[in-house]
């Protein structure tokens, strides 16, 4: 079984935004919705202060909530194990959205349907990484198959102090996407 | 050169050649190519061009994809030397700013009053007419200096542009509000101090600092002073700090000490940050300066053999004691010092003889040829007297930082293999030459100098040159030919003889001089660059003074609140997906390409060319000549040390005819590397990015000590060929313009009378308007970068304007409880210049006692209240442009002024905040629109024309 996701080095990240543009040009998001958002946190006292960015994408749960209430098939796994929506079967009930521990399904109002990351499936399909890897600026970003210790999501975890990895909360849906964040960065919270 | 036919390019050149006094007879053919627009229907190809970002100052490497004609996709180009395929968000939005419905389609001339939508569409024909014979009337009235131009670096910039206008029209000013506030100091300073080319300095903004391009650098550590790499450029400058920092995985890689007011990207990244108190640089670094010379941690060597800091100083005249005064050979590189070995004041031959022990500190009696004695100090004294009261713990006080902290933050940079790389934030208060100086002996002391890892570098000075003409570098591409002794005396400087390098004048004397008349009255403004009132210090200074002005000239992509407010005339400028140049960076050629080209639009070169070019037809004989390959090359260049300064007035050239010609112009002496044959624009086109020199023929360090061909070490471009942390070359520059003042007699002398005094080494100056003694304005402002818009552009951008919909104001917690601040509530701010509106972000960000405030704009506004669109939100309206300015470049007082701060329940104008009220400026292809009605109406402005007016869409 494959495990694609994105892994993001929160070290590494500017908060520059060109990962939520790039999202955007590629995917054609509308005004107000985000496939991938970037969150600051900020944490202590002036000046002992700090700062980090997490950009935000769906997680590719290992048991994505989205596609166990998913009334139609709608949210589904593909045969690479990618959580995808079909847009022509969902029907706009949005429970996926409620579903979501992260809230980052956003709602099409033109197409009347769900939408999220794909993790660009059309590029990577075809061999390219998605837009927000490709442009990154300060490459944080890392696409690939955390089963496939080639990959260059897998490298960058590999390289990384396993004290630093990091993933969202877990609400029992073991979400697969990864963060890495050293303690003089940023303290992770939501482990 | 034949010419078989009357073009209007044969005109011209008829025209010189027979005095031109034909002028009236010029041809009226429309200026525009006429080429059927748009590609006709759709075929779904696709096709993937390589070209270079403008969106900034950066220039990052871009692929674009183009299906049918139209701009479909933009994406960071892995090739790119300094990008590496990233792409910012800037750049990405580089497809909303062209194909935004409100671009400027064609030339307009005003019909109602200034501040109001009201103009007529015009020809380019019509309206370069309707300038040029303004233009002519003012020369004759009042001379050329009644005309003065002005641009700025936002919105693909030809900074020479404007430069090589006012030279050709006669005429000593322009100016742009970057400048003394932006670069000006810290690019002249390394000129002087280090005698580099014009891109040798201390800041990686500026696409210098190319060691950190390497991966293998030695570098260790960085000191990131007032510099934020991660949000001026984030796929350039912050890609490769990032990269650094991450060579060892966790961030154990490139250490780095950032000083600045605001917790940055980059500082919440550092291993110390300093959050200096705005305005009060140059105390911490007198501080460094003072702790590293009294913990002898300085580089002794490099000190005693390649510095002037042990040559002796007159102390009448601040001047180092050349050999000459005490009978040696005189300016033969050969200065007066004191040997320890001699014991005794000897002069020092070049280079550093092996018996000689100099001594960099004390004072030494020193009998000149006449028989005076005097007792001189060594440079370094100078200096150490100078640092001497800033001890830890007073600039700790003067700072309000930690002295154990800037203890911490000066062991990291002198006990690594590091750098200072010193950003814009010192550029932007009145002691910026000081700050720039002290930068920079610090990295003299320390020796980092052409070492690995050090930031000043002249890689590619013994490689092969890239050919092209760089017309973005400073003061390049100026006519010197066409630059008399008399426009220099000319020049509103204020006795701010720094912007003699740039070729510019200084703002607040310019405005001076238009409300009093004194010493002549500027009449006519030529202006390029975005919404002026949004970058200029004490906007609403400027907008009392529009009635003094007898016409105003705008070229833009889009109106702005200056078009409205102000222009009488208007231009439409191209965007960076429009434009051709060929671009260098690093070992590299990239050609920024004509990707697609909307509508009447002109590149701004061209623009000028185009008004020149109106001007010659009119028989203007400065304009006739302009067009002459002899007078714009005069195959002379002035030169420091047999041209180890690059001097900044390279190989000239003429003005050009059209894009092609510019292109053409541009590719200059580009050789293709594997023919070895010359390369027109087209053959690079067709060839693509490929590498000039071979990356290690041009990455090579200690370049001075390269072999001159006379055996010796070929030493730096300054006046003693070694660094010159003691800068006595400043005192001349005050004294004689030295070594700047340049024309078509070469390097001169200004006018005595305009002789200015400026000290050799930095001295402090407390913040004209202080949190120590301000009661009424407590808090001090700091400004700086935020990653998605460059100066006053891209706020009309969607996808940026969602992101960052208003301008934000940081205050700090305590600040917070103290003014009844909520965050993301509304807030006036308040200075003795004006008042304006931001949301708060309250953060731990910022000290208490300090507020951050970034420029803003609001094009929302333009129509319905275009006072609003540059007073809602601007930071500018605050500023100061006032005294006290910075005695060499004439800086005023962008940050480390003082504030108040006030809630309110909402903005008084009526700005956009949510992101759908953004989509009017989603891209509108020119496809889908109607005919103008030529009633140049805002509706109009906002209607894309026939096809048959959009040019031609080139995808190569």
């Amino acid at each position: 079984m494959s495990h694609y996701a994105i892994v993001v080095n929160a070290d590494l990240c500017t908060g520059c935004m060109s990962c939520e543009v790039s999202c955007k040009q590629e995917n054609g998001v509308a005004l107000g919705q985000y496939w991938n958002k970037v969150l600051r946190y900020t944490q202590g006292t002036f000046p002992d202060t700090k700062q980090f960015w997490l950009p935000t994408m769906c997680q590719q749960c290992e048991d994505a909530p989205c596609v166990n209430v998913c009334p139609t098939g709608a949210s589904y796994r593909n045969e690479d194990n990618i959580v995808l929506v079909n847009t022509e079967k969902c029907i706009g009930c949005r429970y996926c959205m409620m579903a979501c521990p992260y809230g980052v399904r956003s709602w099409n109002e033109e197409i009347k349907a769900v939408q999220k990351c794909t993790l660009c499936n059309h590029l990577t399909s075809v061999g390219e990484d998605p837009a927000c890897v490709k442009n990154c600026a300060s490459k944080c970003r890392y696409y690939g198959d955390l089963d496939d210790p080639n990959s260059d999501a897998s490298k960058a975890l590999a390289a990384a102090d396993p004290e630093t990895i990091h993933h969202m909360k877990d609400v029992g849906n073991h979400p697969v996407s990864a963060y890495i964040l050293t303690s003089r960065i940023g303290s992770w919270e939501w482990d | 050169m034949k010419e078989h036919t009357l073009t209007r390019r044969t005109f011209v050149k008829a025209a010189a050649a027979v005095g031109a006094a034909i002028a009236a007879s010029g041809t009226s053919e429309t200026l525009v190519k006429a080429d059927k627009a748009f590609a006709e229907g759709d075929s779904g190809q696709e096709e993937i061009v390589s070209t270079v970002c403008r969106a900034c100052i950066a220039q990052c490497s871009v692929l674009a994809h183009v299906r049918d004609g139209r701009v479909v996709k933009l994406e960071g180009d892995p090739r790119g030397p300094m990008s590496k395929g990233s792409m910012c968000a800037k750049g990405l939005a580089g497809i909303q700013a062209l194909y935004n419905p409100m671009r400027n389609k064609y030339p307009m001339i005003r019909t109602g009053k200034r501040g109001t939508c009201e103009f007529r569409r015009a020809s380019w024909d019509e309206a370069t007419d309707y300038v040029a014979d303004q233009l002519l009337d003012h020369i004759n009235k009042y001379g050329p200096e009644s005309i003065f131009a002005s641009t700025g670096g936002g919105g693909n910039p030809h900074i020479s542009g404007p430069i090589r206008f006012i030279n050709t029209i006669g005429s000593p000013n322009n100016f742009e509000p970057g400048c003394a506030q932006c670069y000006l100091p810290r690019q002249t300073q390394a000129r002087l101090v280090y005698g580099g080319g014009p891109d040798d300095n201390l800041s990686i903004a500026d696409s210098n600092v190319l060691d950190f391009y390497d991966r293998e650098s030695e570098v260790e550590a960085a000191v990131l002073w007032g510099a934020g790499p991660s949000w001026s450029a984030p796929s350039m400058t912050g890609r490769t700090v990032a990269d650094l920092r991450n060579r060892k995985t966790n961030l154990q890689g490139l250490k780095t000490v950032v000083v600045d007011p605001r917790l940055t990207a980059d500082a919440s990244k550092a291993d110390v940050w300093l959050p200096v108190r705005p305005g009060t640089d140059v105390a911490l670094m007198m501080c460094w300066i003072k702790y590293i010379i009294d913990n002898n941690l300085y580089d002794e060597d490099f000190c005693k053999k390649w510095t002037n800091f042990p040559f002796l100083v007159d102390p009448d005249t601040k001047i180092d004691l050349d050999a000459g005064v005490i009978g040696g050979p005189a300016n033969n590189f050969e200065y007066v010092v004191y040997d320890n070995n001699q014991k005794k004041a000897v002069v020092m031959p070049y280079p550093y003889p092996d018996d000689y022990d100099v001594a960099l500190f004390g004072e030494y009696e020193v009998t000149f040829s006449d028989g005076t004695k005097k007792t001189c100090k060594t440079g370094f004294q100078v200096l150490k007297e100078a640092c001497d009261e800033f001890s830890l713990e007073k600039a700790a006080e003067i700072c309000w930082l930690d002295a154990d902290k800037i203890e911490e933050a000066i062991k990291i940079y002198v006990n690594n293999v590091s750098t200072l790389i010193h950003g814009l934030a010192t550029d932007q208060f009145p002691n910026s030459a000081q700050a720039a100086l002290a930068a920079l002996e610090l990295e003299c002391m320390m020796g980092h100098v052409e070492k690995p890892g050090a930031a000043l570098q002249r890689f590619g000075v013994l490689s092969h040159s890239p050919g092209i003409i760089e017309n973005d570098t400073f003061g390049m591409g100026c006519y010197q030919n066409l630059i008399t002794r008399d426009m220099l005396n000319k020049r509103l400087v204020g006795g701010h003889n720094g912007f003699y390098n740039w070729q510019m004048a200084h703002i607040p004397t310019v405005q001076q001089a238009i409300r009093t008349g004194k010493p002549y009255k500027p009449r006519v403004w030529m202006e390029r660059s975005g919404n002026k009132f949004a970058v200029i210090g004490n906007a609403r200074s400027w907008y009392e003074t529009l009635p003094e002005l007898d016409l105003i000239v705008h070229a833009y992509m889009y109106p702005t609140s200056f078009t409205i407010e102000a222009a009488d005339v208007v231009f439409p400028l191209r965007e960076w997906l429009e434009c051709p140049k060929p671009v260098k960076l690093m070992n590299w050629i990239f050609p920024r390409r004509e990707v697609t080209h909307l509508f009447e639009t002109a590149d701004e070169t061209l623009y000028w060319s185009r008004l020149i070019e109106k001007l010659a037809e009119k028989g203007y004989q400065r304009a006739i000549d302009s067009f002459k390959d002899e007078v714009a090359n005069p195959g002379k260049s002035h030169t420091i040390n047999g041209g180890n300064m690059q001097d900044g007035i390279a190989k000239g050239w003429r003005w050009a005819y059209d894009e092609d010609d510019l292109a053409n112009l541009f590719c200059n002496d580009l050789v293709d590397p594997d023919t070895e044959q010359p390369m027109s624009w087209q053959q690079l086109l067709d060839k693509g990015p490929f590498e000039y020199a071979p990356y290690d023929e041009w990455h090579q360090y200690y370049v001075y000590l390269h072999d001159d061909g006379t055996g010796k070490p070929m030493g730096f471009g300054t006046p003693s060929k070694r660094v010159e942390p003691y800068s006595d070359i400043t005192v001349k520059l005050g004294r004689t313009g030295y070594p700047f003042a340049l024309c078509n007699e070469g390097l001169i002398e200004l006018d005595p009378s305009l002789s200015v005094e400026y000290e050799p080494v930095p001295f402090y100056m407390e913040p004209h308007e202080s949190p120590l003694y301000d009661t009424e304005y407590p808090l001090s402002l700091t400004s700086g970068r935020v990653p998605i818009y460059h100066h006053g552009t891209l706020r009309n951008s969607p996808w940026l304007r969602e992101i960052m919909p208003t301008a934000e104001i940081w205050v700090n917690e305590q600040d917070a409880d103290k003014y009844s601040i909520v965050n993301e509530g509304w807030v006036k701010v308040e200075s003795r210049r004006g008042e304006t509106y931001a949301r708060a972000v309250v953060t731990e960000n910022v000290s208490p006692g300090v507020v951050f405030l970034e420029r803003f704009w609001n094009p929302e506004l333009l129509d319905t209240d275009p006072y609003g669109s540059w007073n809602a939100e601007n930071v500018n309206v605050l500023t100061k442009n006032d005294a006290p300015f910075n005695d060499v470049y004439g800086t005023y007082t962008l940050r480390g002024f003082q504030v108040k701060i006030s809630p309110v329940d909402k903005c008084p104008y009526d700005v956009y905040v949510e992101p759908k009220q953004f989509s009017v400026w989603l891209p509108q292809y020119s496809d889908k629109t109607t005919e103008p009605t030529g009633e140049a109406t805002w509706e109009n402005w906002q209607e894309f024309p026939d096809d048959d007016l959009v040019c031609q869409i080139k995808a190569e």
